[in-house]
């Protein structure tokens, strides 16, 4: 079965005020470098897993700030050393504003076929407070440029639930999101991450805090929009036209095996999970040193042996994030050699009673109050 | 030793005025320590005490003095409790002694212990020897402190003695007043033997030993003896003194100070105020002044994991050994399992044992709130004693209410009596007189509900003064009053660890605040969740928490597996240390939440 594979890219012109990726500004001088030991790693991890990539994704950071020189050199190790399969999707992430037509149509050359856009918001004060380097034109103007370089899979990632955020600022900025009919929609709730500015700020009082409810609202609010407009749910955070449906993300929520090379990016498969270290030299030191090469990725920082037990839980966990096809019996059964019932059966039960369980024995899902209270759920099933 | 020649004394002293610090010079300057043994506050031997710096369980050492008559004296000091919580165990630690050392804080001056342990001393007709301690201070005014002690008891303020524990200035001197003023032991050596027991501790070879002072008479090593109040009859595995370590010696005689060896497995056989005799002596009469342990607070105690309730026992048994005056029974509460009820003698006393089950023990536990013990006069004419809001009979079967009242004094600087009379009007206390101690500092004395001070009373009073208030307390009587059972009702359910009972005036009050706290405090669930505060049937607050409608991860990619599965093992275990009551989770905080309800 083929794999994901992931490829980190870790830079940023200017860092969001909520950001928390692993990812860096003002770090030009280290592109041309990380490129080679990203290209590097990407060539010993095809050796020691050789198997076929059905799904590739450059995310970050920004891939984008990336010259095309450097994508092709890291593309171009892929394609050498990892069977890519022919129909591919090939997602890069890309910030508005930032991409000129000319770039656009040199990476669908490369082979990117699907471009994942962070428009965020559209309106201006929310853009600002979070520090993003575009205005609500830039992400019009990309859209275009995309379409003309012959991107037909476009994603435009949102972020709902801001300090200050009014439900009709929200509706707006979904409409001008649906009028540019990109074919996949990800709406992000703003998670105040530990160490980010945005954070600091709302602890020091001078935004105000963001309302869970009125989130919840949003989501909801969403939700009724977005299928009138043809979008289809398919993850608690995701929706696309039929059959756009992420198949990069889908490997991860299916809890099916994947490869991620550069800095701070995680890998699993045949059981065990590590990560690489985080800073970028760091990362280009582990990687270019010489001598034997540590197992499993000479850049990794820590791991950790995924058991039957965890796998499961891990399986539920992810499985119920996606809303429409949720957890298969028989996807279960085959791949643990028991049914749900006989793993959750009281769980289960007591979920659905809760209402925030569908089952209707072939399939478990969350039920729309569920989607809200994902935590709740995941937690249950998780060995601890 | 001659009879003659034994001096039995205590030092009191309002805390930190350097009653340690004095013991260590006085056992230093004897050479009962050597210079290498010597280490801070050597009587303080419990971790807790060292580090609290209060005296909790007192102790005996016998040192012997060469006196400037070129006499050699036996000098016994007995180390008392500094804190008002252990009245009792004072009381007879003074009961085994003929003069007292007040020490006074030459900076402080007169504080609320200094007066109380002085009654005390004055009851038990001690010879008073004055002392002001820290006179290397800078800030001292050692005349000053030394008027205000010849105001008070009138001795010549000539006669107080300066004194720097620290520095060992004056110790001498000290010395030899206890020989030339404390008289020495009364007691006839020909009678049957009598001792009084002032403390005792529990060793694990040796079982209960208890601390003696002789009253008449001679005991012999391997005498067999009894206890009166307990009647128990043991024979001795060992006698001796502290000198400051246990020390083995074939008599103890009349006026002497020492231990006895009991084998005893229980302190409770054991008791502080008891008299031994020998086991064969059938008409001696015991010595006046026993009282059986009588807890004023009650508390209960529950292991926050459910299955740490048999550490929790065993830690009690092995508390109980060293300290007789806690007491505990088993409970269970609907709403916290099983757990126990225990007495204390005082909120202090309470803190203290907390602390070291979570500290000597490693346990982790939950206390509820304090109560006091009422006396429940039923419709059928039964009186009853409960010291639990939970054993409150029905409503209707009540005839009356009553509830322990306290005399207190509030030493404090004038500048906050204005702060100190509100704070203790709140609480219903009844103001009887005020008195100057001098300019600047008054005494306030009340009448107070004990359950008015068990709650948060001494920091509110401390806050209130910027820490420059003082307090003494003691029982005072029951008394009747509007009393009620305020129940606080949980998705309609009542949760019994929460209920409290208050004074009918208050309930409205008490009832709203407790609601709003629990509203901050119990977490959003899946369904709303009402909280109610009812007296009787009557509701008389309500708030809702509202349903939980969002908790959901926006984010899980391939990078976010195991950070967002270890966040959500995280929520899974701080929901698991959670109480349910009924359907809904209740966290530990809550039930600590009625001990701080904000003004
Ligand atoms: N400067 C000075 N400090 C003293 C003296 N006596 C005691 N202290 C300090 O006062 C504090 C309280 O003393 P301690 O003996 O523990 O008081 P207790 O609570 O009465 O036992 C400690 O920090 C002592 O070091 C003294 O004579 N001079
Ligand atoms: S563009 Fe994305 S990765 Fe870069 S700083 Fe902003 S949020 Fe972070
Ligand atoms: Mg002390």
């Amino acid at each position: 079965m083929p794999i994901g594979l992931y490829l980190h890219i870790p830079f940023c012109r200017v860092r969001c005020t909520y950001c928390d990726f692993n990812t860096y500004a003002g770090l030009g001088r280290l592109h041309g470098p990380y490129a080679d030991a990203l290209a590097q790693e990407v060539r010993l991890l095809a050796s020691r897993f050789p198997r076929p990539v059905g799904t590739l994704f450059l995310g970050g950071g920004t891939p984008t700030v990336l010259s095309i020189k450097l994508l092709r050199r890291v593309l171009a190790a892929c394609f050498d050393t990892f069977a890519v399969e022919d129909d591919a999707e090939i997602t890069s992430e890309a910030n508005p504003g930032t991409v000129s037509l000319d770039y656009l149509r040199a990476l669908r050359h490369l082979g990117v076929n699907r471009l994942s856009l962070g428009a965020q918001t559209f309106d201006r004060g929310e853009l600002a407070m979070l520090g993003r380097v575009h205005d609500a034109e830039g992400v019009r103007l990309t859209v275009q440029r995309a379409r003309a370089a012959g991107f037909d899979n476009l994603n435009l990632d949102l972020i709902y639930g801001l300090p200050g955020q009014t439900l009709t600022s929200w509706a707006r900025t979904l409409e001008q999101a649906m009028a540019l009919t990109p074919e996949h929609i990800s709406l992000y709730c703003l998670t105040l991450e530990e160490g980010t500015p945005l954070r600091d700020r709302v602890l020091q009082g001078r935004l105000p805090a963001p309302d869970p409810d009125l989130a919840a609202d949003m989501y909801e609010l969403a939700d009724d929009r977005l299928a009138r407009e043809g979008y289809r749910q398919y993850e608690i955070s995701n929706w696309s036209r039929p059959g756009y449906e992420c198949a990069h993300n889908l490997v991860y929520w299916r809890n099916r095996p994947y490869l991620g090379a550069g800095a701070g990016a995680h890998s699993s498969i045949k059981g065990q999970r590590w990560w690489n270290v985080r800073p970028v030299q760091t990362y280009i030191d582990r990687v270019t040193a010489g001598g034997a090469t540590p197992w499993p990725s000479p850049a990794a920082e820590d791991g950790e042996i995924i058991d039957r037990a965890l796998e499961m839980g891990e399986t539920m966990m992810l499985g119920l994030r996606l809303t429409r096809e949720g957890v298969a019996e028989a996807d279960f059964r085959r791949r643990f050699g028991l049914s749900l019932e006989e793993a959750y059966g009281d769980v289960i039960r007591e979920l659905v009673n809760a209402g925030l369980l569908t089952w209707d024995q072939t399939r478990l899902r969350l039920t729309r109050r569920g989607r809200l209270l994902g935590n709740r759920v995941f937690a249950r099933f998780l060995p601890c | 030793m001659n009879q003659s020649h034994i001096r039995n004394f205590c030092i009191i002293a309002h805390i930190d005025h350097g009653k340690s610090t004095l013991a260590d010079r006085l056992l230093q300057i004897t050479g009962t320590i050597s210079e290498r043994d010597m280490q801070e506050q050597v009587l303080d031997d419990m971790e807790l005490e060292r580090e609290k710096g209060v005296t909790i369980k007192a102790s005996a050492v016998r040192m012997r003095y060469q006196a400037r008559d070129r006499q050699t004296y036996e000098l016994n000091l007995i180390d008392t409790p500094g804190h008002v919580d252990f009245t009792y165990e004072v009381s007879r630690a003074l009961a085994a002694c003929e003069g007292a050392v007040l020490v006074v804080d030459a900076t402080q001056g007169i504080e609320a212990q200094t007066l109380a342990n002085l009654y005390l001393a004055l009851d038990h007709d001690l010879e008073i020897v004055p002392v002001v301690n820290k006179i290397d201070l800078p800030s001292a005014r050692p005349e000053e402190v030394a008027q205000e002690i010849e105001d008070l008891i009138g001795i010549d303020a000539a006669d107080v003695l300066p004194v720097s524990a620290k520095e060992g200035t004056g110790v001498d001197t000290l010395l030899e007043a206890i020989v030339t003023r404390v008289p020495p032991p009364q007691g006839d050596p020909d009678a049957p033997f009598r001792a009084l027991i002032f403390d005792s501790h529990y060793d694990a070879y040796k079982g209960v030993v208890v601390y003696v002072r002789v009253v008449d008479g001679v005991l012999h090593d391997r005498e067999p003896v009894r206890l009166m109040a307990t009647e128990r009859q043991v024979e001795p595995l060992e006698l001796g003194f502290f000198h400051p370590q246990m020390t083995p010696s074939d008599r103890l005689e009349t006026g002497q100070v020492g231990y006895i060896a009991t084998g005893l497995k229980t302190i409770r056989d054991a008791r502080v105020g008891d008299t031994v005799t020998l086991a064969d002596a059938i008409t001696v009469s015991a010595l006046p002044g026993y009282q059986p342990v009588k807890p004023m607070v009650f508390a209960g105690l529950y292991p926050t994991e459910g299955e740490d309730y048999n550490l929790l026992k065993d830690a009690l048994e092995k508390l109980q050994l060293n300290d007789a005056s806690l007491i505990y029974e088993p409970e269970t509460s609907q709403a916290l399992g099983f757990g126990f009820r225990a007495g204390f003698l005082g909120l202090f006393h309470m803190e203290i044992i907390q602390e070291r089950l979570e500290r000597e023990y490693d346990l982790d536990i939950l206390v509820t709130a304090p109560s006091v013990a009422y006396q429940v006069k039923t419709r059928d004419g039964q009186v009853i004693t409960i010291d639990s809001p939970a054993q409150l009979p029905d409503e209707s079967t009540i005839e009356s209410i009553a509830e322990p009242w306290m005399r207190i004094s509030v030493y404090t600087p004038t500048a906050y009596i204005g702060p100190v009379m509100e704070m203790t009007t709140k609480r219903r206390a009844e103001f009887d007189h005020m008195e100057y101690l001098d300019e600047q500092r008054v005494r306030l004395e009340y009448r107070m509900p004990l359950s008015e001070m068990i709650v948060d009373f001494y920091d509110q009073l401390k806050s209130a003064t910027r820490g420059y208030a003082s307090l003494d307390y003691q029982f005072d009587g029951y008394r009747e009053g509007d009393l009620v059972k305020l129940d606080v009702l949980v998705n309609g359910q009542p949760v019994d660890a929460l209920s409290i009972i208050v004074h009918r005036d208050q309930a409205y009050q008490r009832g709203q605040r407790l609601v709003s706290k629990l509203k901050k405090v119990i977490p959003r669930q899946l369904f709303t969740v009402p909280i109610q505060a009812a007296v009787g049937k009557r509701v008389i607050s309500r708030a809702n928490v509202k349903a939980l409608r969002k908790d959901v991860l926006a984010k899980c990619y391939g990078g976010d597996v195991t950070r967002k599965r270890k966040l959500l093992e995280r929520q899974k275990k701080g929901k698991k240390r959670m109480k349910m009551v009924g359907s809904v989770e209740i966290p530990q905080e809550a039930f600590m939440s009625v001990l701080k309800l904000d003004e």
